[in-house]
């Protein structure tokens, strides 16, 4: 399994990981382990294998054949499925396009504004308080009750937008959001930021309030600007911070399936349709072992994102 | 909790014990189901007894039927059917899965065309041919449940595809409900953007409803009768110069859309109409019992945008036989599916049926009482075509092809709308 | 950084970009569709539970809800629980074995479940897993033991040893010592991790509609997206779905915010 150089690995920054060598343990006599000890993570690792490992590698084995999902009979067709994916079929790679824009878009905003906000609210006063609690709230909801109430709000001719627009005399600003072709994946993408920037926020909260003030006081004293301040002392205290949110957006954009098929409807149309909404329409249209391949496709495509990801966070100097 | 079998609690705990290595053995195929279309055969019979699960996507027929549902098992003692209902894009999309195991839908309803197909090749059919329901349609309108020499499903719904129109806002601005070509169909659209309404609401942000629009532009645009399979096999193009009159016939109609129609979904293209703002809904005539909910008190009539030059138009409008039922092959139930399907399929019940829920159907020997379906009756001795959308097997195609004409409404030009969805066309050839 | 009005500019517009359409979503669960579109914005006319009644009653949200409750009250426990176990052994195995399980159990959190979903389906198919609540507990205990094990496994992992220890002298068996000290000391992680499970699990769409074939087995979300039809997006309608489903969460979030908080943002920054 080579897909993993992500998720797992990613958080080291801010959590020690069990099992790893750890000095005072080694320096410690080994104590004789009770043997049932090894029966307690047993059914965990037989659920896993059976029901998680086991179909990720059958993926592999489906996406070489024809299979439609009822007959017996089925074909051995070796990479078709995959050159089919990347050479024939302008609908995947129609997903693959709006869903790499959709991930960036979302990490770029994302990342930006809940930063802003935790910024906004680092102080523990009674009204950040409040409004933490508030701005964290969407998050709690399901995605598609989210997407209801934004495909409410988008609606051209009923919804909140244009009629805001209409109220303030904006009348010239006023469009068909996801009925544009161009911007719908926009429109989404802000509706997905909508849903998880407070999420993001407390993360950066948390790391934000690990900055010791004597710092700023310091450097206050020195003369140093605002600006300043953030460049040399916030932006490196909130780096490891950044690079947990980041990685957490781009998996979770990743895999935006019940924001898109809640607002876009099942299937959605081409403007909106991104890897895992085209791996289900596959899978619908009883093409199993396309489906299969574009699976593999998707989680490599994950693990490749989420790598650079890593290089590029990594070459960010931390106190620079 | 009764929804947790201990069977199926030990099935797991038993597949745990076989060990992954096991399983990992067997690759695809192998399947549970009945395979292949190798010739279906009628249901099973046997005593009408027991539970019938009725799979469809009408939610809005749901009280009409749970009606039946209570006349029918007042026949047969012990009997009852549930309805499990989707809505229709779910259903077009899943319930091939859902059905071939049998577990739900013992009777059933498909969609004309792509799924009917998918369902035959799937053996999921039995041969209704010699069943006492199919004496009672109307011949001509069996077709599209027909397979070879099998009956393999009743079409039980008539509906008409086209734009309903507000007779009151026609009436108002001097309009025509039945223009005779297309520069008689803009000048109508003209008369009503004068008197202040919006011509026509069309739902452009729903790829199922929209799309019913284009039954109509391509009917009597298309050189064939078999267009859209045509261009799915690849005989015809969208680049075709018949294809692109049609789509700059589309261009023709934005100026008469609501604003910003192609983010408009279904419930505010309604609304609009139901309320008297907009003249037209295109959609069809199975809109009109949701319409008659929204409040709207005006008569109805359908009006055919008839694409041609000059009045010598082939079709005077477009209807479609769909909602096939259908017995399950892989039910354990089939005679009390079977009866469930006669009993549908009976005039009076059929007709109760139409009357409630405001849709023709090809039940013969229906009386129609709803004041709707009486109006709109006319409509079902013109020379109206089969609605195309339906010949698409696959969906990607299908939705590709209609998204051209929401492109050309969205301000592409038709050439290369039209060039987008051969290319995606071309690629599943 | 920022003056005092611009930070109360940007906080005041925000505020309201969340709180608007939430209540448009409360009023309008009251309202007719015809009221809806002709004022958004206006306090309903009356508090007419029409709309309610017809989503539980007429919709069939009231058994929705309870396969959702079903589902959730049994695969937050068992998750947490074979979490928590194979943490427990995690912490205590040393070298390869801790490193090894721990590794294989949380490897899943790289695989999204879009990945395997078509040979998960012909499993299930096999298992006769397939529109039953238990298919749906046994695919969010296996999607979530990843998160579940690296959170748990995680603090575990930072008890001071010595307690262990001190009990396997006193010759109390492993189950004894993670039941009477592992677990009572990991309570704020277990509490965090309950909460994260809770919200992706009362939440989680994918799976209902891969394996949920009878609309008497469908959960809230599947039964809230089955709502938007080809032939009905009543809004209304939705709305007062939408505030049933959120209902409980809204709920724990209003008296548990904090954990809350900590459990999201733990998922977060280990998932």
């Amino acid at each position: 399994m080579s897909i993993h150089p992500g998720t797992a690995a990613k958080t080291s920054a801010l959590d020690s990981r069990p099992g790893a060598p750890d000095p005072k343990a080694r320096r410690r006599s080994p104590t004789r382990v009770n043997p049932a000890l090894y029966l307690f993570p047993l059914p965990a690792v037989a659920i896993t294998a059976f029901f998680l490992v086991m179909p990720t590698l059958q993926a592999f084995q489906y996406a070489v054949t024809d299979w439609n999902g009822f007959s017996a009979a089925f074909n051995y067709v070796g990479m078709d499925n995959f050159i089919r994916a990347f050479t024939k079929d302008s609908l995947f790679t129609n997903a693959l396009t709006n869903n790499l824009k959709f991930v960036l878009l979302v990490v770029v905003a994302q990342t930006v504004f809940s930063l802003l906000l935790a910024l906004l609210l680092t102080k523990n006063s009674r009204g950040s308080i409040l409004l933490r609690a508030l701005f964290f709230f969407p998050t709690i909801l399901s995605s598609v009750s989210v997407a209801f109430i934004w495909k409410f709000i988008y609606d051209p001719n009923f919804g909140l937008a244009n009629s805001v627009l209409g109220a303030v005399g904006l009348e010239s600003l006023q469009g068909s959001y996801l009925g544009n072709n161009v911007q719908a994946l926009y429109w989404v993408a802000m509706t997905q930021v909508w849903f998880h920037a407070g999420q993001m926020m407390v993360v950066f909260i948390a790391g934000l309030q690990a900055i010791p003030r004597e710092l700023y006081e310091a450097a206050e004293m020195d003369g140093a600007g605002k600006w300043q301040q953030f460049k040399s002392i916030t932006w490196p205290f909130v780096a490891p911070a950044t690079s947990i949110v980041v990685a957490y957006t781009t998996v979770q954009s990743f895999k935006a399936f019940d924001l898109i098929l809640g607002i876009a409807g099942n299937p959605p149309k081409a403007s909106l349709d991104i890897l895992s909404t085209r791996i289900y329409s596959t899978f619908a249209n009883s093409e199993f072992g396309y489906a299969a391949a574009q699976s593999i496709i998707f989680m490599a495509m994950i693990a490749l994102v989420t790598w650079l990801q890593r290089r590029l966070l990594r070459l960010t100097p931390k106190g620079e | 909790m009764s929804q947790i079998s201990r069977r199926q609690a030990l099935s797991v705990l038993g597949a745990i014990g076989f060990g992954a290595t096991a399983a990992a053995c067997a690759g695809p195929g192998g399947s549970t189901a009945p395979g292949g279309s190798a010739g279906a055969v009628a249901p099973s019979a046997g005593n009408i007894t027991g539970k019938v699960s009725f799979a469809h996507w009408r939610g809005e027929d749901k009280v009409v039927f749970d009606e039946l549902i209570k006349r029918f098992a007042a026949l047969h003692q012990g009997v009852e059917v549930a309805q499990d209902i989707s809505t229709s894009n779910d259903y077009n999309a899943q319930a091939l899965q859902k059905l071939r195991g049998g577990s739900i839908g013992d009777a059933f309803a498909t969609f004309r065309g792509s799924q009917f197909n998918n369902f035959t090749q799937a053996g999921i059919y039995t041969d209704l041919k010699d069943s006492k329901a199919a004496s009672n349609y109307q011949p001509g309108l069996l077709a599209a449940g027909k397979s070879g020499s099998s009956q393999l499903g009743l079409p039980y719904q008539v509906v008409f595809p086209m734009p309903m129109a507000n007779v009151d806002l026609f009436d108002k601005a001097g309009a025509d409900t039945a223009p005779k070509d297309w520069r008689a169909f803009l000048a109508m659209c003209e008369k009503l953007a004068a008197s202040g309404v919006i011509p026509i609401s069309w739902p452009g942000g729903d790829v199922g409803n929209g799309g019913q629009l284009f039954n109509c532009m391509i009917a009597n645009n298309a050189p064939v009768d078999d267009m859209c399979a045509q261009i799915e096999q690849g005989k015809l193009k969208c680049t075709d110069d018949w294809f692109l009159k049609m789509l700059g016939q589309y261009k023709d109609l934005v100026p008469y859309l609501q604003p910003n129609a192609t983010g408009t979904a279904v419930e505010p293209a309604q609304n609009l109409f139901s309320q008297g703002k907009a003249a037209m809904l295109a959609t069809g005539s199975y809109h009109i019992a949701a319409v008659r909910g929204l409040g709207a008190k005006f008569p109805i009539e359908l009006v055919f945008p008839n694409t041609s030059t000059g009045g010598n138009a082939k079709y005077e409008g477009v209807y479609n036989a769909t909602f096939i039922l259908g017995v399950n092959a892989a039910s354990k139930n089939q005679a009390a599916a079977a009866a469930w399907i006669d009993f549908l399929s009976e005039p009076e019940n059929a007709a109760y049926y139409a009357n409630q829920t405001a849709q023709h159907v090809s039940v013969d020997k229906v009386d129609y009482t709803n004041p709707d379906l009486k109006r709109l009756s006319p409509w079902l001795g013109k020379k109206t075509a089969l609605a195309a959308r339906f010949q698409f097997q696959n969906l990607d195609v299908r939705n590709a092809v209609e998204a051209s004409a929401t492109a050309v409404i969205s301000g592409t030009s038709p050439e290369q709308a039209a060039e987008a969805a051969q290319k995606i066309v071309d690629e599943r050839l | 950084m920022f003056s005092s009005i611009t930070r109360r500019g940007i906080l005041a517009i925000y505020a309201v970009i969340i709180i608007v359409p939430l209540t448009v979503v409360g009023f309008g669960s009251f309202k007719s569709t015809q009221e809806l579109f002709e004022g958004p914005f206006s306090l309903p006319q009356s508090l007419s539970p029409a709309n309610y009644a017809e989503v539980i009653g007429g919709q069939d949200l009231g058994s929705s809800f309870m396969n959702s409750v079903i589902v959730t009250a049994i695969s937050v426990p068992l998750t947490l629980f074979l979490a928590s176990l194979a943490g427990y052994a995690v912490s205590r195995l040393r070298g390869f074995m801790s490193w090894g399980i721990f590794g294989f159990l949380v490897l899943g959190m790289a695989i999204p479940a879009q990945a395997n979903m078509v040979p998960l389906y012909v499993l299930f198919g096999r298992l006769g897993l397939l529109d039953s609540l238990t298919g749906l507990v046994v695919a969010n205990v296996v999607s979530s033991l990843p998160i579940a094990v690296f959170i748990l496994g995680g603090f575990m992992r930072t008890l001071p040893k010595e307690l262990f220890e001190a009990s396997s002298i006193d010759g109390t068996g492993p189950w004894r010592t993670y039941v009477s000290i592992a677990l009572p000391l990991s309570a704020p992680s277990v509490a965090a991790a309950a909460i994260f499970l809770f919200v992706i699990h009362w939440n989680e769409l994918l799976y209902p509609l891969l394996f949920i074939q009878s609309p008497s087995h469908r959960t809230l979300p599947l039964a809230l997206l089955s709502f938007q039809g080809e032939f009905q997006t009543n809004y209304p309608l939705l709305f007062a779905g939408v505030i049933l489903a959120s209902l409980p969460v809204v709920v724990a979030y209003v008296f548990l915010q904090r954990y809350f908080v900590a459990g999201i943002t733990a998922g977060a920054s280990k998932g």
